[in-house]
This record gives structure tokens, C-alpha cells and sequence, in this order.
């Protein structure tokens, strides 16, 4: 059966050059917003686990999760799960962007930031995220990276005029 | 002119602003609003009214009415009472030609009048017809409140933030106050949402000034808070809105110096103003009284004060000059004033709770209107619940028609009585219809001061009771709002390859594709249509929808729903399909690779990868076959590169078995491209030997400029999506959308050999049989144009004698074939390979041939070389 290879960019050689999605948005970005997109992600389907060890699972739906976990470790993660779940690597297909700071967030999003995790609307594209204090991380299609960087960035500029 | 400082006043007259009004500078203090400064310094007149352009003055003070709209930097209908002052705002009046004092406009409320009754724009202006053009200049330069200009950019910067509240109390007054203390002692979070300025409260989160404009499904509230707009979610509302003051309707009460008791009030008490030297009051309420206690606190004379529900007052007539008050004729009896004081009784500002649900009842013992039923989650405290508001007696309306000066029901929209009674003898008689004829309660106000006097005289004028007449429905949103605010931030939703930023470099003009940003070309769309034919060019084809559907039921899962067979394909081949809906019509088209017995790799077009992915999950649910299906869309960038050097190119980027022998046209494989895991289909969408590179997205750039320095020596140019199009057509490979319609179904599209008849069942089968039993109407076919002209997409096919029969889907000039090439919807009789047909072309027509084969490589030897 066909490994999907090619949907693993941990599976490139060490010359094959990676450039983030948000690379050139985040170019001078203010310091509260960071760019996460090099983190391994698996989404993963089925009677989901309680845990994934060595990784942070998510539940998006109750049969539906995406595991986040260290990049270079995705493809031996993946192997695993995928002997007792349908898994998929989803590392290139999600950027990842964080946020510091509640407020900001309301200007973004109409998710309730007190029951995270949650998947949803931000700016008007479909997002999962996550919580850790005043810190926060939006995973989304890398293809909406200069738009929501864009948004965010400006938000975050508005709050300061 | 300033009263002392007095305590509770919204001064800080230690702090000056100065802003200018009409290119004179204003002084102001710190608290003040423009309009208080202004009337503070001096003015009187703040606006002329929407028609008859008569002089207006403060009335509310509040917010509330349309009296004080000027336009303050750049932006117009900004009422001024209630805009804070700001260092060097600049302020001018609106709606006038000349000046507010002088304005020229106001020959209509002299002389207009029967030229203009109510809904004139109804009736005239109609003949001569020819004369429209000029009524409707002059009408377009004359109505309208405030002027935006049309060149201008955003004057402000707006914001929406997202917030949850526990309990939100909407309005700051006594019992707002009071629930939002309750709650919050309770341990709530509470926030407390207030139009005017309100004191801070322990424990309660106080967002004043700010509007909320409605309340929608699931608790959401919207506030404007001028440059934020909040959109809270609340588990619980409590509505405080209060009540609002209505006026009363008799001949001259809009003069500049009529007001209601609560500006008044605001005038002296948060301003430190003396508003008048002369005062009248006349009252059906306790809020006269009070007002003419704080007129006499302050050093008003109070030449009368006339309390309705003590005595019967006949008629009432205010008199002026210039627009301005001189007098008051209190049945027959001339007081000289400069102020005078109406209150009509105090109305609930039910609006909000009726938005959400509430139903709206006449109470006749207090005369005004009630919410009940109050829906469940919402809470109303309050005056605006009917508490406090016993005894009030209904304001009469007193007659306008008397020749004694216009009589207005509603100062937004300059809606006399008269006018009211006419749309009534009209057959106007609801008050949903007057509302819609007469545009009363449809002006700025929005009906909190026109929308009980009006229904009051309907029931007066049709002998019926306010609870006949009932109410107009309320609709958000209850406060102005500016479209600014609405609009938020001016950001584009775009979907942007992984390769993006490279095409910018490289010089490439971009275009929308759907919400794709792609590359139109780089400069020269024939050069490189022409350098695939000649070398080898590169395409990004990332915005292709991509999915994996896998399981044990997926060859059988993609036979049902497509119309062509995929059970009997060899893992690593690759098929082209075409999506049908229900009806047999054409969705969408793609390729299918198979990757293993369970596995196959789904490619849709750039604009369909949504509505596909949809499709594919709602048959699964559907038919409940053992299937999973992953859109990958953004997570895999795509190349195509193409053209009879490309085997050389990649030659140079992976070790795989590049032979016809080791990849054949329509193979699948899956290799290392430049150090990336990648798949690798022969498929040629531009007709030449072509190689489709499916990767993960971050090394998209990695990837292009791989193949753009191994290409260098072969003189590899990277090409948009315009020498696509042309390379395609080429080809006669048809574009969804664009050589396809709803109606196209693939037996007419020429495509008969993608429909399995014979399988089983497919979605669409029934309906292409039956288009098969009825006989092929309109064909799609190729055409060359006889003399070279490029006819538009989208023109007329004709036959001789001009009858349309079909139109031109595609066009292009090819730059390879020398020739002007299409594709065309046709009649079947003429869909024959060397019939020709009419084309419109320039205003004439042109003639074209028909093709049935590909213009280029029509056996497809490049392809598979």
C-alpha cells in the first residue's frame, strides 16, 4: 500500500530547502506573533485515544484529531499511528501561527477563547486553535498565510493606535 | 454663555480643546461635545431639515434626532450633541447651499410646498420623458444628508473585536445600574453598555459611549462604540434602554429653540450652559416641571409653564423668525421667549427587545406602547418595561392645517400632519403602508421621535385606538451606524500558492482565479505558450483541488460517482474524469491516479476543489461505503513542466526511469524530485510530453527553482495561466465552466466515450441516457476562424440570415498554428467537421470552420513521445 510519501515533508533530504508559509508575511512582525508552521501534524481518524504519546492530540470532532508534535519525529509518529488509525501527515498542509495576548484574539476571532481547544472561523477562514495561558496558536491552510498574517498583524497594530 | 462649575458636570475646565467649525476656531472644554461647544459659543442653527432645507436646532441632545448632523472631518451625518470634542477636528455643516443662516434651498419650504406634497416622487417628474436626465440631476444635487466624497479614502480606522459577556445590561441608568450591581455582587461577569457617559461601577465593565444596534440569535449584541465594533455574545440580557421623550405635533415645532426637557436638562447640568434668557414649558409630564426648575436654577426666566393634564389648552402655535423662536401662542395668549420647552410624554425604547422577539401592546391607562412576552434569556428593567410611567396623559396633536406654519410629525423626513392625513385619504390607512409612502419613521431617528405621534394621529384621523393602529415593525439596527464600522478592515480573504512570492519576483502579473491569486503570465503570454512548443516552459498548478480517497470501497465508490470505470485500472495509471451531478450535467473534471488497490489520487479544477470535496463526503454519507477522504489541497504545491525538452529537465532532478518504457503517458510514480518526496504524473493538459509534480507545499520554492536552473540550458521560461488557455485550446481541452454551462452533459461536449452506459449505475447515468434516447442537440466543437479575426467569447453563433444558434465559449489567436482558433456550442446538424457557420465579430459577422480533432498533435504523438 502506498505510504503517501510525498505528502511528508519530513521525508525530504537535507538539501531540500523549507521555506515556511509565513515566511516573507512575518518578515518584521511585531514579537507577539510568531510563526509555528514547522511543527509535525498528523490528523488522525477513528476512536480517537485519550493520549498520543510523543505528541499533543486535539480533538476536532469526536472521531477526528490532530496530533501536533516535533517536527523531525513526525514520520516515525505517523508510522505508528497509522497501525491503528487512518492517519494522514498533515504537517504541509496547516500553517501554524501564534498569538500572545486575549485581546488581540477578540479582534479575530468570534471562538470562545475560554474553551479551547476549538476549531472555527478566524478572519473568516477555518482554523483550529489552541491555548497555552496568554499564548496562543492558530492552525490553518497554508495557503491563507499572507492573508491571515496580514489580519493579525494589523489587529495587532490597531490595538496600539 | 457658561454657567459656573457646578458638580456633577461633565467639565474639565481646566482643559481647553479647540477645534474649528466652518473655518472659525472653537474653544472648548475637555467633556464637552461639538454641539455643546458650539451652542455654547453662540450657534443656534446646527442643520436645515431634509426637504423643506428649514433651520434646525438642538432638540435632544442626545443622539436621538436628526436636529444637529453635521460633517465632521470628512465624514457627514455625525451628530454633533453627542461627539465628543477633539483637538483640531474640523467641523462643517452639511446639506445647504450657501450657509446654514443662509441657505438657498429654502425657497422649497416657501414656495415647494404644493409642488412637493407627500410622495411627489411618486407622481411627477414623469413627462416629458425625455426630461428625466435633468430632474434627476438636480434631484441627485439637492437630496441626500451630507455629501461623501466619492475620491476620498477611509477617514477612520475601524475595528471588530469578539466579546462573551455572563449578563449584559444595555443602558446606564438608574435600573441598568442597579441589575448590573445585582449580578455582579452575584459574582457575574457583567458588562454594562451605555450610549452617553456613565460612572464606573465596582465589579462591572462599562463600555460608554457605545450603541448597541441590535440583538440576534444566540445573545449576539453588537455595540458600536465608535471606532470598535464589539460583538458580544451574552448568556443573559438585561434590557435598560429607558424611554425616549416625545415631542409634540403643533405649527412651528421644529423652530430652532423648541426642545424637549432632556436636552435641556443635558444643557444645563452635564455643560454648564444657560441654554435661553426666556423660557416656555408646555408639558404633559413631570418632565416639563423639572426642567423648568433647572431653567429657573439657572437664571432662565420662565415666562410660562403650561401642564396638560391640568389644563385644556386648545392651541398652541410657535412663532419665529428666520427659522429661529420669538414667541409662544398659548390659545390666543403671545409669551415672548427664546426657549421653548415641549414634552410629549415619555415613551419605552422597546425596539431592541421587540428585535429579539418581544411583542409590543398599547397600554391606553399610561398612553404608550409595552413589550410583553419577553423571550427567554432577555431581561427588561426599567422605564422601558412600563415601570414608573403611570399617569401620563396622550398628547393631542394639535392642527397644522390652521394656516398658522407647518406642523411636523416627523423632523427626519420634514412629514407634517397634513401630509399624514393626505396618505390616509389616499387609502394609506395602515401604518406599515404611511410608513413606506410617506417615508415617516424611516429617517435618521428611525422612529424614536415620529413613531408615536404618528400612530397617534392614524388613529385619531381613522377613529380608530393606537391599539388598532399597532406598531411598524422594529429592525436593526436601532442606532445609526457608520458603514465604516460595518465594514471592519479592508482585507481579502486570497488563497495564495506556495510559489506565490517567486511569481512576484519573477515579474508576473497576477490575476484572481476564484479566491486563488495566480499568474496571468509574465509578460508575454504568446512568447511563452510558444516556449513550451519550442523548449520546455514550467506552470505552478498548485490551486488544482487535490484529495486522497482511500479505502476498501474506493474503486467502487469513484465508479458510482463517476461515469467512466475505475475498478479495472492498474495501480500507478492515471484516467481522466468528469464529474456529473443528478441531473447528468457537468461539474467539475480532473484526473484520478490510482496509487494502490485502495488508494486513489483525486485532482479537481482550481475553482471546483470545494464543491467536489463536498460531493465526495455527501455521497460517503450517503452510501456508507468503507472510504476516507482527505482534501490535501493546500498541503501539496504542483508543477507542470512541459514541452518536448522536459524529459531533459528532469532527467537533471531525480534517478527514476524517465523512458516511454519507465513512464508512460498517463503513469503515475512516486520519486524523489530535487530531494523532496513527490508524485509524478504524465499527464499533458498543454500538449506537449509533460510531467505534473505533486510535493509537499514548504518546498515549493525549493522545488521551481530547481527545475528554473536545471531548464536553464534547454531556455525553460515559466509561464501563466493566459498561455495556458491558449495552449489548452490548442489541444481542445475544454475548461469547466467556461466551455461548459449547467446544462452541459458530456454526450454533448463531445466527450461520448467517457459515459459507461453499460456500468451498473453511476450519479447522472439516468439523465445521459435519456439524453441519449431524445438525440444529441447542441455539440461543442472546435472552430478556425477563415480570415484570422479572434471573435469575443461569449459571441453569436448564426446561420445565414442572422439567427443565433449557438455562442463561443472560447477564443484565442494561436501563435504556433497562426491561426484564430475556438470553441463553440452548435447545433448538431452543423457539428461536422468542415461545416461552417457565422460568427459575430466586430458588429459583423465572420465565417468559421468546423473542427472536430485537436488544432495541434491531434493523435497525440507529442503527448505520448
Amino acid at each position: 500500500m502506498s505510504g503517501l510519501a510525498f505528502l511528508s515533508p519530513g521525508r525530504a533530504s537535507a538539501e531540500a530547502v523549507w521555506c515556511s508559509p509565513l515566511a516573507r508575511a512575518l518578515e518584521g512582525a511585531p514579537p507577539d506573533v510568531g510563526d509555528l508552521s514547522q511543527t509535525g501534524k498528523i490528523e488522525i481518524r477513528g476512536d480517537l485515544p485519550k493520549s498520543v504519546k510523543g505528541g499533543e492530540l486535539n480533538r476536532i470532532t469526536p472521531n477526528r484529531g490532530l496530533v501536533l508534535c516535533d517536527f523531525g519525529k513526525t514520520v516515525e509518529l505517523l508510522e505508528k499511528l497509522s497501525q491503528d488509525y487512518f492517519a494522514v501527515d498533515v504537517t504541509a498542509t496547516l500553517a501554524g501561527l501564534s498569538v500572545r495576548g486575549e485581546q488581540l484574539m477578540r479582534r479575530i476571532t468570534d471562538l470562545d477563547l475560554d474553551a479551547l481547544p476549538a476549531a472555527g472561523a478566524v478572519s473568516h477562514i477555518q482554523a483550529l486553535v489552541t491555548r497555552d495561558g496568554d499564548s496562543f496558536a492558530l492552525w490553518f491552510g497554508q495557503e491563507y498565510s499572507d492573508y491571515l498574517a496580514e489580519v493579525v498583524i494589523d489587529a495587532w497594530e490597531g490595538l496600539r493606535e | 454663555m457658561r454657567l459656573p462649575a457646578r458638580p456633577g458636570e461633565r467639565l474639565n475646565r481646566d482643559r481647553e480643546v479647540t477645534f474649528t467649525y466652518d473655518g472659525n476656531a472653537v474653544r472648548a472644554f475637555e467633556g464637552d461635545t461639538i454641539g455643546s461647544a458650539l451652542y455654547a459659543s453662540g450657534q443656534r442653527i446646527f442643520s436645515r431639515s431634509f426637504k423643506y432645507h428649514r433651520p434646525r436646532g438642538l432638540l435632544c441632545c442626545s443622539g436621538s434626532c436628526p436636529n444637529c448632523m453635521m460633517t465632521v472631518d470628512g465624514v457627514p451625518n455625525v451628530r454633533v450633541c453627542a461627539e465628543p470634542v477633539r483637538e483640531n477636528a474640523v467641523v462643517r455643516p452639511q446639506n445647504v447651499w450657501g450657509s446654514l443662516e443662509r441657505d438657498a434651498l429654502v425657497v422649497t419650504d416657501k414656495l415647494g410646498g404644493p409642488f412637493t406634497p407627500v410622495g411627489f416622487y411618486y407622481r411627477t417628474m414623469i413627462r416629458p420623458r425625455w426630461a428625466w436626465p435633468l430632474y434627476e440631476k438636480f434631484l441627485r444635487s439637492v437630496a441626500g444628508l451630507g455629501k461623501l466624497d466619492k475620491h476620498g479614502t477611509r477617514a477612520n480606522r475601524y475595528d471588530v473585536e469578539h466579546r462573551r459577556a455572563r449578563v449584559l445590561v444595555i443602558g446606564g441608568g438608574r435600573a441598568g445600574r442597579e441589575a448590573a450591581q445585582q449580578h455582579a455582587v452575584a459574582g457575574m461577569q457583567v458588562v454594562l453598555v451605555d450610549e452617553g457617559f456613565v460612572d464606573p461601577l465596582e465589579g462591572v465593565e462599562v463600555v460608554a459611549p457605545g450603541r448597541a444596534l441590535g440583538i440576534w440569535e444566540g445573545g449576539l449584541v453588537p455595540v458600536d462604540a465608535g471606532r470598535v465594533l464589539y460583538r458580544f455574545r451574552a448568556e443573559k440580557i438585561v434590557v435598560a434602554t429607558g424611554t425616549i421623550e416625545q415631542p409634540l405635533v403643533f405649527p412651528g415645532n421644529d423652530l430652532v429653540g423648541v426642545m424637549l426637557p432632556d436636552g435641556v436638562r443635558r444643557l444645563i447640568e452635564d455643560w454648564g450652559i444657560k441654554p435661553a434668557e426666556k423660557a416656555v414649558v408646555v408639558t404633559v409630564d413631570e418632565a416639563g416641571r423639572e426642567a423648568a426648575a433647572s431653567l429657573r436654577e439657572a437664571g432662565v426666566e420662565i415666562a410660562g409653564v403650561y401642564d396638560l393634564r391640568r389644563e385644556r389648552v386648545r392651541e398652541i402655535v410657535a412663532r419665529g423668525r428666520g427659522g429661529v423662536l420669538r414667541s409662544v401662542e398659548v390659545d390666543g395668549r403671545k409669551l415672548s421667549c427664546d426657549l421653548l420647552v415641549m414634552s410629549g410624554g415619555r415613551q419605552p425604547a422597546y425596539s431592541l427587545l421587540s428585535q429579539a422577539g418581544a411583542r409590543v401592546e398599547y397600554d391606553p391607562g399610561r398612553g404608550v406602547f409595552i413589550p410583553t412576552d419577553i423571550p427567554e434569556g432577555i431581561e427588561a428593567v426599567g422605564s422601558v418595561a412600563g415601570e414608573g410611567l403611570a399617569g401620563a396623559v396622550p398628547a393631542a396633536s394639535y392642527n397644522g392645517a390652521s394656516g398658522k406654519g407647518k406642523c411636523f410629525v416627523c423632523v427626519c423626513e420634514d412629514v407634517t400632519d397634513k401630509d399624514l392625513k393626505r396618505a390616509i385619504a389616499e387609502g394609506f390607512d395602515s401604518i406599515e403602508l404611511a410608513k413606506r409612502y410617506t417615508t415617516v419613521t424611516m429617517g435618521p431617528c428611525q422612529g424614536r421621535l415620529c413613531h408615536v405621534p404618528s400612530i397617534r394621529l392614524y388613529a385619531r384621523e381613522n377613529e380608530k385606538d393606537e391599539a388598532t393602529i399597532g406598531t411598524t415593525t422594529a429592525r436593526p439596527p436601532w442606532a445609526p451606524v457608520t458603514l465604516g464600522l460595518l465594514a471592519g478592515r479592508p482585507h481579502e480573504p486570497a488563497q495564495r500558492t506556495a510559489i506565490h512570492h517567486r511569481h512576484k519576483e519573477l515579474g508576473a502579473k497576477m490575476m484572481w482565479t476564484g479566491t486563488w491569486r495566480r499568474p496571468h503570465s509574465y509578460g508575454d503570454p504568446e512568447g511563452e505558450a510558444q516556449s513550451v512548443h519550442a523548449s520546455v516552459g514550467v506552470i505552478d498548478v498548485s490551486t488544482l483541488g487535490k484529495m486522497i480517497v482511500r479505502g476498501p470501497d474506493s474503486a467502487q465508490f469513484l465508479e458510482r460517482l463517476y461515469p467512466n470505470r475505475f475498478g479495472d485500472m492498474k495501480p500507478m495509471r492515471i484516467r481522466y474524469g468528469v464529474l456529473n451531478s443528478d441531473a447528468g450535467r457537468i461539474m467539475d473534471d480532473g484526473t484520478i491516479a490510482r496509487l494502490d488497490d485502495e488508494t486513489f489520487y483525486v485532482t479537481t479544477t482550481s475553482t471546483g476543489a470545494g464543491a467536489v470535496l463536498e460531493w465526495f463526503e455527501w455521497w460517503n454519507a450517503v452510501w456508507g461505503m468503507d472510504v476516507e477522504i482527505v482534501n490535501v489541497t493546500g498541503g501539496l504545491a504542483a508543477v507542470n513542466v512541459a514541452g518536448p525538452r522536459a524529459r531533459e529537465v528532469m532527467r537533471k532532478l531525480t534517478d527514476i526511469d524517465l523512458s516511454n518504457e519507465g513512464l508512460a503517458y498517463l503513469d503515475a510514480r512516486e520519486a524523489q524530485i530535487a530531494g523532496v518526496p513527490s508524485l509524478i504524473l504524465r499527464i499533458g493538459f498543454v500538449g506537449e510530453l509533460g510531467y505534473e509534480l505533486h510535493f509537499p507545499s514548504p518546498y515549493g520554492e525549493h522545488v521551481w527553482n530547481e527545475i528554473l536552473d536545471a531548464g536553464e540550458e534547454f531556455g525553460i521560461r515559466p509561464f501563466g495561466l493566459e498561455p495556458q488557455r491558449i495552449l489548452r485550446l490548442e489541444k481542445m481541452h475544454i475548461l469547466v465552466g467556461q466551455d461548459t454551462d449547467s446544462e452541459s452533459n458530456v454526450l454533448e461536449a463531445n466527450m461520448p466515450w467517457i459515459a459507461k452506459l453499460d456500468k451498473d449505475d453511476f450519479v447522472g447515468k439516468w439523465s445521459l441516457e435519456q439524453v441519449q434516447e431524445r438525440g444529441l442537440q447542441d455539440l461543442l466543437v472546435g472552430f478556425e476562424m477563415e480570415d484570422g479575426k479572434v471573435p469575443l467569447e461569449g459571441a453569436q453563433v448564426v446561420l445565414e440570415g442572422t439567427r443565433p444558434i449557438g455562442r463561443i465559449t472560447s477564443s484565442r489567436w494561436s501563435p504556433e498554428l497562426r491561426k484564430a482558433i475556438g470553441m463553440a456550442w452548435v447545433p448538431a446538424a452543423i457539428a461536422e467537421e468542415g461545416k461552417s457557420f457565422l460568427v459575430t465579430v466586430d458588429g459583423g459577422f465572420e465565417r468559421a470552420t468546423v473542427r472536430l480533432r485537436p488544432f495541434f498533435d491531434p493523435d497525440g504523438e507529442k503527448l505520448r513521445s
